[in-house]
């Protein structure tokens, strides 16, 4: 199971590495109890600063996509849970997304054909594990 | 039946070397610059069309290096035959080894600096496959290699008298525990994945990672039975008068070192296969990392990271320093 990071993304390392996690997670490539490699380890592949690895890893245990136990390394703790204090948050960053669409020039059956094919791809993944 | 001599031994050993060089390290060498297709010269990414133009005096300078390496190993060994100094057939052999790493190595560096000095920035995959040491070593062989290495500390402490040249027990100690931290070493190395045909690239670092580990394994093996062999030659009355037990005991160190070179050829022709026509490591740089400096079929992965050039600097360093002590 692979991430890819993109020399042009406008994003911080450690926000391509935590954004990619959760999109196997929610794919479900990525399940609960499976391990990600340490720190160490990625960072030493990547050529990165440990901390960068570290923030990312920190980022996902905050919002309880993993846990982190000194020695044992990172583990997936949940696929997905139901949190309704967050769609006040998530609504503005589609909102923003959305503006971000209409304002680079598509019209709305294109971008509602672009979230309906995002979702099927986000389903077919997650129901194929 | 008489006992082996150190001669009979030396000259068992240089037949032995010559075998594999012959039929399998000279053709490795040779044919370094084209291993991973004609799209590359040592790993480095060339034009089309280069080897019928600008790359026939690279490789000419190349072949022409490799030749001259050779003949002044070959004219060393004739003066050891000539001059009947079987004694100095571990500097040949280990000399043999830096006589052909240094020129290659420097060879590497100017390649890089004349045709890939600004190699392509590509986007980078990250494996998220967790490498855990148990994976790769073997724990019950790592405790019966260092079982070993305590036994034959053990006899030639208790048994030893005064007869014996500690700087040769120590020597060969120094060398099979040095493995073990090269080895955990190996297992923590990695290097960028390009994001096409990303599975393959990690499959062939892996294969890279297991190779390395397993010729390190097969060395330290051959030591450790080497020095235990030097142990029970020393101390134990059977070995030390018997012929049939010391051809025995030069017989399972020669298994031993045969069983290391089928690993080397096994694995480089494995290695090569799987690389063939894919994109050498050292060929392209990441956003976040400069590319290596060598491929790594160039070099041992572990070399490009920094626990890597630490540990070998200290373990190498410290051969070093016996094999200096021993000439003087």
């Amino acid at each position: 199971m692979f991430l890819s990071l993109d020399a042009n993304d406008k994003r911080p390392i450690y926000q391509q590495i935590a954004d990619g996690i959760k999109a196997l997670i929610a794919r479900g490539e990525l399940r609960e109890g499976m391990v990600l490699p340490s720190v160490r380890q990625v960072s030493g592949d990547l050529g990165v600063n440990l901390n960068t690895i570290a923030v990312a890893y920190r980022q996902l245990q905050d919002e309880g996509f993993v846990t982190v136990r000194h020695g044992a390394g990172a583990t997936v703790s949940s696929r997905r849970g139901h949190q309704p204090e967050k769609k006040e948050a998530l609504l503005k960053s589609l909102r923003t997304a959305l503006t971000d669409w209409i304002l680079a020039g598509f019209d709305d059956r294109e971008i509602a054909a672009a979230v309906q094919q995002e979702l099927a791809l986000l389903q077919q993944k997650g129901n194929s594990r | 039946m008489s006992s082996p001599t150190g001669v009979e031994i030396n000259i068992f050993c240089i037949t032995l070397i010559l075998f594999f060089w012959v039929f399998y390290g000279f053709r490795n060498i040779w044919s370094l610059p084209l291993r991973h297709g004609d799209s590359f010269f040592l790993g480095v990414e060339v034009s089309p069309g280069f080897y019928e133009g600008p790359g026939i005096p690279w490789l000419k300078s190349y072949r022409a290096m490799v030749i001259a390496l050779h003949l002044v190993w070959a004219v060393a060994l004739v003066a050891i035959v000539v001059l009947r100094r079987w004694d100095w057939t571990p500097l040949w052999a280990g000399g043999g080894s830096l006589l052909f790493m240094v020129p290659l190595l420097a060879f590497f560096a100017w390649t890089r600096l004349k045709l890939g000095a600004n190699p392509p920035v590509r986007a980078v995959a990250l494996a998220l496959k967790s490498r855990r040491l148990g994976d790769y070593i073997s724990w019950p062989m790592e405790s019966l290699i260092a079982a070993m290495v305590v036994f034959s500390w053990w006899l030639l402490l208790h048994h030893g008298g005064t007869h014996i040249a500690w700087r040769d027990p120590l020597f060969m100690t120094w060398w099979v525990l040095g493995y073990l931290p090269g080895k955990i070493v190996t297992v923590h190395s990695g290097s960028p994945l390009p994001v096409e045909r990303t599975e393959e690239h990690y499959q062939y670092q892996d294969a890279a990672r297991r190779y390395a580990i397993r010729v390190y394994n097969g060395m330290a093996w051959f030591l450790a039975a080497v020095l235990f062999g030097y142990a029970l030659l020393h101390t134990w009355s059977p070995a030390k008068t018997i012929p049939l037990w010391q051809w025995l005991i030069v017989g399972v160190t020669m298994a031993l070192w045969g069983n290391y070179m089928i690993y080397i050829v096994r694995g480089q022709r494995q290695l090569t296969k799987m690389g063939r026509d894919l994109c050498p490591s050292g060929s392209w740089a990441t956003p976040f990392r400069r590319a290596a400096w060598a491929d790594s079929a160039l070099i041992n992965p572990v070399m490009r990271s920094r626990p890597g050039q630490i540990w070998f600097t200290i373990w190498f360093g410290g051969l070093l320093v016996f094999i200096f002590y021993s000439l003087r």
